[in-house]
């Protein structure tokens, strides 16, 4: 099944196209990446597809129904590039996710005792069970990450999006962030919409790939997609042999 | 010479005593968003725009505390309608709609025949002058506005946390945002009698920076800024019926009091 399908998506400002005609469909329980050099409007893409930012003309549809900005009934999952708060923001973690579980307000204790399960058993899941009284603003670039994914989580999303999730974070960090990622989506069936930078994790970790330049270069199995040619016309000539090695290490 | 305890047999100090209670706890709570969201200019241009509308009571004749509520929510929500729709940020259109609303105020003052003692009132406040009806009003206005913000305590902190992670998670962000731009034009009007309209805005920002310095926890920020203003309101009245000084300003010297005690003895210095 399609979990999301975007058709002749535009973005623009004023007269520039940030995102011009890109067409794409995700299967269901599938890791899809999208790759591009700085710029290329892979942020503004799935801000579009998020609801988050006005977009037109092009369609988003979920589960094979179009959307209009933010879909109501269908739960997401994000984890933006950069989460810009003020680090003395006194929230504890449990707080941050706690936002996120419905009811807005509620007296009973049962339900609360519910709330506090859940969110420990999404942050163990992510490796993050200690973290549940920390204060969101001392946690470290890896913790916070652990900790947003366990957010996006909260309320069993149909895809989750993730903005260069791994980006600042030390290398050991990034890999153990990429293999929960996988874990979730083979575990859960967890449809995955991931930017990134990293040819080596698309290769590792996505099923498909999406290439952009503001408009779609191809989109496929990293394998067949990412060709020297395509490489190089999206990331110059330095990168042209870089994929070898990336297939390789593979 | 009297004594605190004589003092404390007059009905008129007990209305005072009770109004800076109720201050002390609904100003902090609602100044904790203020505070969090970076808004103190907005509470400032609010408590200013305040001043047109009790300049318009006193010309057309209206009840100021009505007069000057009606034009601070429109202010507000101006402020918020034209921040969202013109892409300005909120500095700018405040800076704007601040300006434009002592201009209108100072206007509107110089046509009004003689001295208006009613309004100058407002500016510093008189806690002494408060009415059975103003502490009804601020009693309504202090329950409502606290049970509104309890029962919305997740999407509120959820959009002052990060806003796009709010509207993904299908928290309808403009209308949250726009209830808490007219509750704190609600909370800023009706404190204005007690506390005036020149220190109002340090009612709603020092106890929640207080409660800041010392809180773990945003429950704890929200229980500890309502204790650090109920003890503001109650030591800085009694202090000011002992001093024989300005209530409104003797309840914000010692919030401001507690700032500084706090802030020496909380983590932020001693780590």
């Amino acid at each position: 099944m399609i979990a999301l399908s975007v058709d002749n998506l535009c973005v623009k400002a004023g007269d520039l196209h940030l995102v011009e005609n890109v067409s794409f469909a995700v299967e269901q329980g599938s890791i899809i990446a999208i790759i591009g050099p700085n710029g290329a409007g892979k942020t503004t893409l799935i801000k579009a597809i998020l609801g988050l930012i006005p977009y037109g003309p092009g369609t988003v549809s979920f589960f094979g129904r179009e959307q209009d900005g933010r879909p109501d009934d269908i739960k997401l999952g994000y984890v933006p590039q950069k989460i810009d708060f003020d680090r003395t923001f006194p929230l504890t973690v449990y707080e941050l996710l706690s936002f996120s579980v419905p009811p807005f307000y509620s007296l009973s204790l049962n339900m609360k005792r519910k709330e506090q399960e859940h969110i420990y058993m999404l942050l163990q899941k992510v490796g993050a069970g200690d973290l549940l009284r920390r204060q969101v603003g001392s946690l470290s670039g890896g913790e916070l990450q652990r900790v947003m994914i366990a957010k996006a989580l909260v309320n069993n999303p149909a895809i989750l999006v993730l903005d260069e999730p791994a980006s600042g974070v030390d290398i050991e960090g990034q890999e153990r962030f990429h293999e929960l990622v996988r874990r979730l989506n083979r575990d859960t069936g967890l449809t995955v919409l991931l930017i990134s930078h990293d040819l080596n994790v698309v290769y590792r970790y996505a099923d498909n790939v999406l290439c952009m330049n503001r408009r779609l270069i191809c989109t496929g199995k990293p394998e067949v997609a990412l060709t020297d040619e395509v490489i190089k016309s999206v990331y110059g000539e330095m990168m042209g042999g870089y994929i070898h090695s990336c297939h390789d290490h593979d | 010479m009297t004594t605190i305890s004589e003092f404390l047999t007059y009905p008129f100090i007990q209305r005072a005593l009770f109004a800076s209670l109720m201050v002390g706890i609904l100003c902090p709570f609602v100044g904790n968003f203020v505070l969090l969201r970076r808004m103190s200019f907005f509470s400032d241009a609010i408590s200013h725009s305040a001043f047109a509308g009790l300049a318009a009571g006193a010309l057309l004749g209206v009840d100021l505390s009505i007069s000057s509520m009606v034009v601070a929510i429109m202010i507000a929500l101006m402020i918020a309608f034209m921040s969202e729709k013109s892409g300005l940020s909120h500095d700018t259109v405040i800076g704007v709609a601040f300006s434009g609303a002592i201009a209108t105020g100072m206007l509107i003052l110089g046509m009004l025949k003689g001295y208006r003692a009613e309004v100058f009132n407002y500016l510093f406040g008189d806690i002494l002058a408060v009415s059975k009806t103003d502490l009804v009003l601020l009693m309504a206005v202090s329950v409502l506005t606290i049970a509104l913000i309890i029962v919305f305590l997740k999407p509120l902190l959820q959009l002052t946390f990060n806003r796009d992670l709010a509207r993904v998670d299908g928290i309808n962000v403009r209308l949250f945002e726009y209830m808490l731009f007219v509750i704190i034009a609600i909370v800023v009007t009706v404190s204005l009698k007690i506390v005036g309209l020149i220190l109002v805005t340090s009612m709603l920002i020092v106890p929640a920076a207080s409660a800041r310095n010392m809180a773990k926890s945003m429950k704890g920020l929200l229980a500890l800024s309502c204790l650090f203003g109920m003890i503001s309101g109650i030591t800085g009245m009694l202090g000011s019926l002992y001093l024989n000084t300005s209530s409104g300003p003797t309840i914000v010297l010692c919030s401001i009091g507690i700032f500084f005690i706090t802030l020496f003895a909380g983590p932020r210095m001693n780590n």
